[in-house]
């Protein structure tokens, strides 16, 4: 139509894939075509940062999550309930159509009562017993953020809870969301596609190729100055942050398009390096973070 | 007749936790806080390079992640004998602010409304277990509404944040010097455009909100009184030019207001599932090996203590310290004074941002130093946290924290003094002791940071084969 000269149908499409998954959900469910299926969300041994970033989720909202998509049974950081009762709702569902999202590792040191996630008629549902009992009946399991996709900074050494992925103590398919966090629209928009089309198409380590099919160097928008070789030498440069330790060259994610927070920003364009923290190994592989040695040489 | 009450989850904070309450006619005797925590930061950070402590420890809390930025970065620039400039100050305290409002917001009405007002019922996470909802249904459906609204408030003061912190949670931001990137005009005035917004929403809908839940919950302004011993490192303070915008380090107890003295702090494990030759430790001592098998230990929560005593720490004591709001301690003053709070500090942001300079760059290249040692000591989201770091051989060799939570959330001591929200806890009349609705609404005030807990009880009994590989 009249679009303006300067318009990417590339750039456009990948902004919009969730929301446009999303309106297409809502639409499907108001007609009935699909039914809403009950989601819990389990944190794990972590930070509950995913579902903090969750929050921070725009179009779709939290609001629309749960108001439009599907049914949050149980999350610790959001339920009203409590104690014995809150512990119920992971009862009741099990026989039910549900999806379980888990963010946080699984602490497996002394059968995993190293991470309690509450208790029932007296005994402690470890971490581990409540990932394995939901993740056997659930229909999709999706681990969240960099913690449950490969044990992330709880497994970082020396791993003093014994800490290790959701895959690690499930004999299933695993879709995994590494980031730390994950982006809200990694989520939902995974979510979006199972409730609509069934499982995403993941690559050979399971993350959807929506979201996880190109590097950020490859879309970097300081690529130009890697190319030519112009490199910054502290934080705040406003050039290649490559010599300061940037790990996007091995970090695949769509950060460089999507960005964070509603779109606003992101790490390279705050002027510090990418830290890989969607990439497995991070963070013991992505370290040092931050370093001002610029003697090294630049391989391409 | 005596009866035992356990809670667990305790949900509506960040991590988990267990409350175990002893009540005999109806009302609490004894209590104890299991915020049962072990993830071993301190060891994960030996040997790693000390820059990365600054991203590495926000991954402590998903919530409050910028606060860790800020005591770590506080603790790298007093190892490096490094003094930022007000520019540099201004803006991580802006980052800092930001994150203020989204974990006050956040707790306010996400976390602390379900207790007070009953939410639509046709979504399961709304279910609850009691049915001591107070508020007319008019005055209940309004806060609902606002219920809402929050969330996009909250992510709102996120992107803020964002703005200059370049994502959230986990900022790339606060760094030594001050913060990463320069603060352009366009970011300025996006960020005073956003903070507007909320600002007002603080004013009309949050600050009445609280004040209609405190009418109708009365009973709340007498109990989870605690000690009333009260701490605060301070925080939006000090600065050359605009002198104290908040709170300056300051202790208050037995009715007086001291400065603070970051020397006689003390953490005491002798209920904690710690040894060391020691039961009383300095910060920068030692970090006392795990032992679960201590008879009397019930937590991995120390208990730090100010002058050997217990002290309550966060929105209520900095707003009773800065002499903003003096109406009482107990749950409810605390509640409100969160909310207050979250005006003040939406002030607080207002002259920062006033006073930026545009395009002011902070930034240079930093060496770490061969050995050192130093503290960062600042009040942030929740109260009172303490970084402290040694370096050897140019990497970290020490590393020790204590949280906002570990003050408030803390285990009995030596002297067999109750941590502060235990002590919060006894007293109380439960109305039916089948849903202790009580119990919560305390423990909530003190907004709880228990970030991966970790339980080792089984039928209230200690499982002796736990053990700690170190």
């Amino acid at each position: 139509m009249n679009k303006p000269e300067n318009f990417c149908h590339g750039y456009e499409t990948k902004l919009k894939t969730s929301s446009g998954l999303i309106d297409k959900v809502r639409d499907q469910l108001k007609i009935g075509a699909i039914s809403k299926p009950n989601l819990v969300w389990l944190e794990l041994t972590g930070c509950s940062g995913n579902i903090i970033s969750l929050l921070d989720g725009a179009n779709p909202d939290f609001s629309y999550l749960i108001k439009e998509m599907v049914n949050m049974v149980y999350n610790n950081s959001l339920m009203a309930a409590e104690g014995e009762k809150a512990v119920q709702h992971l009862m009741d569902i099990l026989d039910t159509d549900f999806i379980l999202a888990a963010e946080g590792a699984v602490a497996t040191k002394n059968n995993g009562l190293y991470n309690v996630i509450g208790r029932y008629k007296g005994e402690a549902i470890t971490a581990l017993k409540a990932v394995q009992m939901l993740g056997e009946k659930a229909a999709h399991v999706i681990a969240i953020g960099a913690c449950a996709t490969h044990g992330g900074v709880s497994a970082a050494r020396p791993n003093p809870a014994e800490c290790v992925s959701v895959q690690s103590v499930l004999k299933r398919k695993v879709i995994k969301l590494p980031g730390c966090p994950c982006h809200p629209d990694w989520f939902l928009g995974t979510l979006a596609h199972i409730l609509l089309y069934g499982e995403p198409e993941l690559d050979n380590r399971d993350r959807p190729l929506l979201f996880y099919s190109t590097t950020i160097h490859d879309r970097c928008p300081r690529r130009s100055y890697f190319d030519k070789g112009i490199f910054a030498a502290k934080l705040g440069d406003k050039a290649c942050m490559f010599k300061l330790g940037c790990r996007g060259p091995v970090t695949r994610i769509d950060c460089p398009v999507r960005q964070w927070n509603e779109y606003v920003n992101w790490p390279i364009e705050d002027d510090t390096p990418c830290i890989g923290c969607a990439q497995f190994g991070f963070p013991d592989q992505m370290e040092p973070f931050i370093s001002y040695d610029t003697t090294r040489e630049v391989k391409p | 007749m005596t009866k035992k009450i356990v809670i667990n989850p305790v949900t509506r904070i960040s991590g988990f936790m267990e409350i175990e309450a002893i009540i005999e006619n109806n009302k609490i005797i004894d209590a104890k806080t299991e915020g049962l925590l072990f993830r071993g930061f301190e060891k994960m950070l030996n040997g790693r390079h000390p820059f990365d402590a600054v991203y590495f420890t926000q991954r402590i809390c998903g919530i409050c992640s910028t606060a860790h930025s800020m005591a770590s970065t506080l603790a790298l620039e007093d190892v490096m004998n490094i003094i930022p400039t007000q520019q540099g100050r201004y803006l991580r305290d802006i980052i800092h602010g930001c994150e203020f409002l989204q974990n006050h917001l956040r707790h306010f009405f996400q976390y602390t409304i379900p207790d007070y007002v009953r939410l639509p019922e046709n979504y399961p996470l709304f279910e609850t277990n009691h049915n001591d909802f107070r508020l007319p249904k008019e005055k209940n459906d309004r806060i609902v509404k606002h219920y809402f609204e929050a969330l996009d408030l909250s992510r709102n003061a996120h992107q803020m944040l964002a703005v200059l912190g370049g994502k959230v949670p986990h900022n790339h931001g606060v760094f030594i010097g001050g913060i990463t990137t320069q603060a352009t005009t366009d970011k300025i005035i996006k960020i005073k455009s956003i903070l507007s917004s909320i600002h007002e929403f603080i004013v009309e809908k949050m600050i009445p909100d609280v004040y209609t839940i405190a009418e109708y919950y009365v009973d709340y302004y007498h109990n989870g009184c605690g000690y009333g011993n009260l701490l605060s490192y301070g925080c939006f303070n000090d600065y050359k030019d605009l002198g104290t915008l908040y709170v300056n380090p300051l202790v208050y107890s037995d009715g007086n207001i001291r400065p603070f003295n970051a020397d006689r702090i003390t953490e005491e494990i002798e209920y904690s599932w710690y040894s060391d030759k020691k039961q009383s430790i300095k910060p920068l001592e030692a970090i006392p090996e795990e032992n679960m098998d201590k008879p009397d230990a019930y937590s991995w929560v120390k208990a730090p203590r100010y002058e050997d005593i217990p002290f309550e720490t966060g929105p209520l004591a900095r707003q009773w310290l800065s002499g903003q709001y003096r109406n009482g301690i107990s749950t409810m003053d605390r509640t409100i004074a969160r909310v207050l709070e979250v005006k003040k500090i939406s002030e607080v942001m207002t002259t920062l941002l006033d006073n930026l300079i545009p395009n002011t760059s902070v930034q240079q290249e930093y060496k770490v130093p061969d050995t050192a040692e130093g503290a960062g000591l600042i009040d942030t989201t929740r109260g009172a946290l303490g970084h402290w770091l040694k370096i050897e051989n140019s990497v970290i060799s020490f590393y020790q924290i204590i949280t906002p939570s570990s003050w408030n959330i803390s285990t009995r001591s030596s002297n067999i003094l109750k941590g502060t929200a235990e002590k919060a806890l006894i007293g109380t009349a439960i109305q039916d002791t089948e849903n202790p609705v009580e119990l919560g609404r305390i423990i909530r005030s003190f907004d709880p940071c228990i970030s991966c807990a970790t339980h080792v009880y089984s039928h209230g009994k200690r499982i002796k084969t736990i053990k700690v590989v170190p």
